[in-house]
């Protein structure tokens, strides 16, 4: 009886903490298996409420305007929106299928998101959230990244080994490559020639030069290289390595891998202090968020969340009472602003 | 309490995944199936855990204060190893995640045509932000489509052909639960995985589903006298309620056809006429057990007599 008496306190529990505190240092978790977030204070690491999302949140999303989070509820079918400062539910739009990775164009026309369970793209209007066109993606589409005119997204095909182009301005698939096996993070590179994309089952990032649909360079970052989340500066990006329990970095002006950190509980989804000094990282098996010092180059602390933590989101105050444009689920780089100013994008893996 | 034990299935998971499965993963170059392999690790985590808190309180229990001693009968060794074939996230969860695939490309090819489909939460959307109802409301249909389904399996001849070897066990005892054919295992399994997916359950969902389901069967084919009382009897499918549905008395040629189907939920037998709260349970098995039948002893003998009697030999 004690497996049902946790079952349900499990399931109780975000009931009972639904509501939370306006506070700006906020951070969010996914909770991928419990169908919740976790909300943590920044500066102390303490819980400060679970909120109920629905079923497998894997990624979440700024709104453009910066107000708001978009968490993708895959199975639950909907988008659900929070306020970025509290972590309040605002509102839901249902029958958004199987919404997995999400993200805005750089123009911010458009929500592309992968339907990773039911191997499509759709296309959806920004301004009201209305489909524009539907794609079949076969297999398993994963991640999202734009080219910097907004004219194309990119979406890597996990269990075809895939890069796909979607055309925006004609809404046509436009090509497809072989990028490697099981695909899975894709960002756009500072200067928009290059895509970067995590290749978990060949252990490197493939460099893909986009225009001519090649793989120009490779770099092993380590065993099982899965998300990237560029560090703001116009520079370097990180990757985690999902299988090797560690996060690299690559400065993208030398396509090269410069440092690498020890990130215990399979490191995932990834997301920059406001300061810029402090990495969260949702470790992924370990039910706990860890929080990489970049400074101290190692893990000054872990925090507990729920099971499968997978999207991360770690709030930027706005400067001046104005909210910085917030485009893409930790993907394109291009539109970061510097690390070390306030009211950056949100990201998640 | 509750967060320790989900701190303690958590760790166990994650040393296991990241020991044994994952490493395998890789090598393999299979990675793309990294987050079901995580899921299934939880599930066979889970079951280790909920075998060994049923070993620990209802082998103690059924010392204590058995309905029989086992005296007659056959001994429960076939039992114990259908219990750690079923029981180690083998069976219902190979079907969820066997049909999973198949429901994903019938619901794609649905979407890709504008047309929607229908789950429990769609049709109920307060279930979305109840987490604890929506599990309950799961928990409910699920156990409903169960008392037909067992309904069927007594009822349709080739059927029970196959659902006697659970009744053959003329000790019954806590392990007795999964003593299944293996083929009406897959027929049930498939039947109800099939349902949780039109209904829109969660792979997470099942996992905590299947628990729940389990652990009240153990308890309610354990050979202990538990005071359940008017009320907990008519709640709960407890060991006596259940005992008589394995009563020689309820069995095929016995005196009634039978009684007392409900899986968890007594409701159900009340509803449809089936419910038996007054007889005292007498000993378990098959009435023709009696004029010396044979159901086979041991696991093998018991799966090759059940797919012969299936066929209408023997």
């Amino acid at each position: 009886m004690t497996t049902i008496v946790r079952a349900a306190w499990a399931l109780l529990l975000p009931l009972l903490c639904a509501a939370a505190p306006v506070r700006a240092d906020l951070v969010v978790v996914l909770n991928s298996r419990d169908a919740s977030v976790t909300l943590l204070d920044r500066a102390t690491g303490a819980q400060r409420g679970v909120v109920p999302v629905g079923k497998e949140p894997h990624h979440l999303i700024a709104t453009p305007d910066g107000r708001e989070l978009i968490v993708a509820s895959a199975m639950g079918n909907e988008l659900v929106f929070l306020d970025a400062a509290s972590g309040r539910v605002t509102r839901r739009i249902a029958n958004v299928p199987d919404p997995y990775h999400l993200a805005f164009s750089p123009d911010r026309r458009w929500l592309v998101v992968a339907a990773n369970r039911l191997d499509r793209v759709d296309v959806y209007h920004a301004a009201d959230y209305t489909l524009a066109k539907r794609f079949e993606a076969r297999s398993i589409p994963s991640h999202i990244a734009f080219s910097k005119d907004s004219r194309y997204a990119f979406v890597t095909l996990q269990g075809s080994h895939e890069l796909a182009a979607f055309d925006l301005g004609s809404l046509q698939r436009a090509w497809t490559m072989n990028v490697g096996r099981t695909p899975a993070g894709v960002v756009t590179s500072s200067d928009g020639r290059h895509l970067l994309v995590g290749v978990m089952d060949d252990h490197h990032v493939a460099v893909v030069d986009w225009q001519k649909r090649e793989v120009v360079r490779k770099l092993p970052t380590g065993k099982g290289a899965h998300n990237l989340a560029p560090r703001g500066d116009g520079r370097h990006l990180y990757v985690s390595n999902r299988v090797e329990n560690s996060v690299s970095v690559i400065d993208e002006s030398t396509m090269s891998i410069v440092r690498k950190f020890d990130v215990p509980g399979g490191p995932d989804c990834m997301d920059l202090s406001p300061d810029g000094r402090e990495l969260w990282i949702t470790s992924r098996w370990a039910m706990k968020v860890s929080v990489l010092d970049l400074d101290a180059g190692r893990v000054v602390r872990q925090h507990p969340v729920g099971r499968s933590p997978h999207g991360i989101y770690v709030h930027k105050p706005a400067v001046g009472g104005a909210h910085a444009p917030q485009l893409v689920a930790a993907q394109s780089a291009g539109a970061a602003a510097p690390a070390r100013t306030a009211g950056r994008r949100s990201r998640s893996g | 309490m509750p967060d320790a034990l989900a701190t303690l299935v958590g760790t166990l998971q994650a040393w296991l995944f990241e020991h044994a499965v994952l490493p395998v993963l890789a090598w393999a170059g299979a990675l793309q199936y990294t987050e079901d392999a995580f899921n299934g690790t939880e599930e066979f985590v889970l079951g280790v855990l909920e075998l060994a808190l049923m070993m620990a309180v209802l082998i103690p229990l059924e010392r204590w204060r058995p309905y029989e001693r086992p005296a007659a009968g056959e001994g429960v060794h076939a039992d114990v190893v259908y219990t750690l074939l079923h029981r180690l996230g083998l069976f219902p969860l190979f079907f969820f995640f066997a049909f999973r695939p198949l429901f994903d490309a019938a619901q794609a090819w649905l979407h890709l045509r504008g047309i929607p489909t229908v789950g429990l939460e769609a049709l109920l959307p307060p279930l979305a932000e109840h987490p604890l109802l929506a599990f309950l409301a799961y928990l409910v249909l699920l156990d409903f489509a169960q008392y037909w389904v067992h309904r069927a399996q007594h009822r349709i001849g080739w059927w029970w052909a196959l659902h006697a070897v659970h009744h053959s066990q003329r000790r019954m005892t806590f392990w007795t639960d999964n003593r299944n054919h293996l083929l009406d295992s897959t027929i049930t399994d498939a039947i109800l995985a099939t349902l949780a997916l039109a209904v829109g359950v969660a792979p997470a969902q099942f996992a905590l589903l299947v628990v729940a389901s389990r652990v009240v069967e153990s308890l309610s084919h354990a050979n202990v006298r538990l005071p359940f009382g008017w009320l907990g009897e008519r709640v709960l499918v407890g060991p006596r309620f259940h005992r008589v549905h394995h009563a020689i008395a309820a069995s095929p040629r016995g005196d009634y056809r039978g009684a007392n189907y409900a899986v968890l939920f007594p409701v159900w037998d009340v509803l449809f006429g089936t419910a038996d709260f007054r007889r005292d349970p007498g000993p378990t098995g098959i009435d023709d057990q009696l004029a010396g039948r044979d159901y086979g002893h041991g696991f093998w003998a018991q799966q090759w007599l059940g797919l012969r009697r299936m066929a209408g030999r023997g």
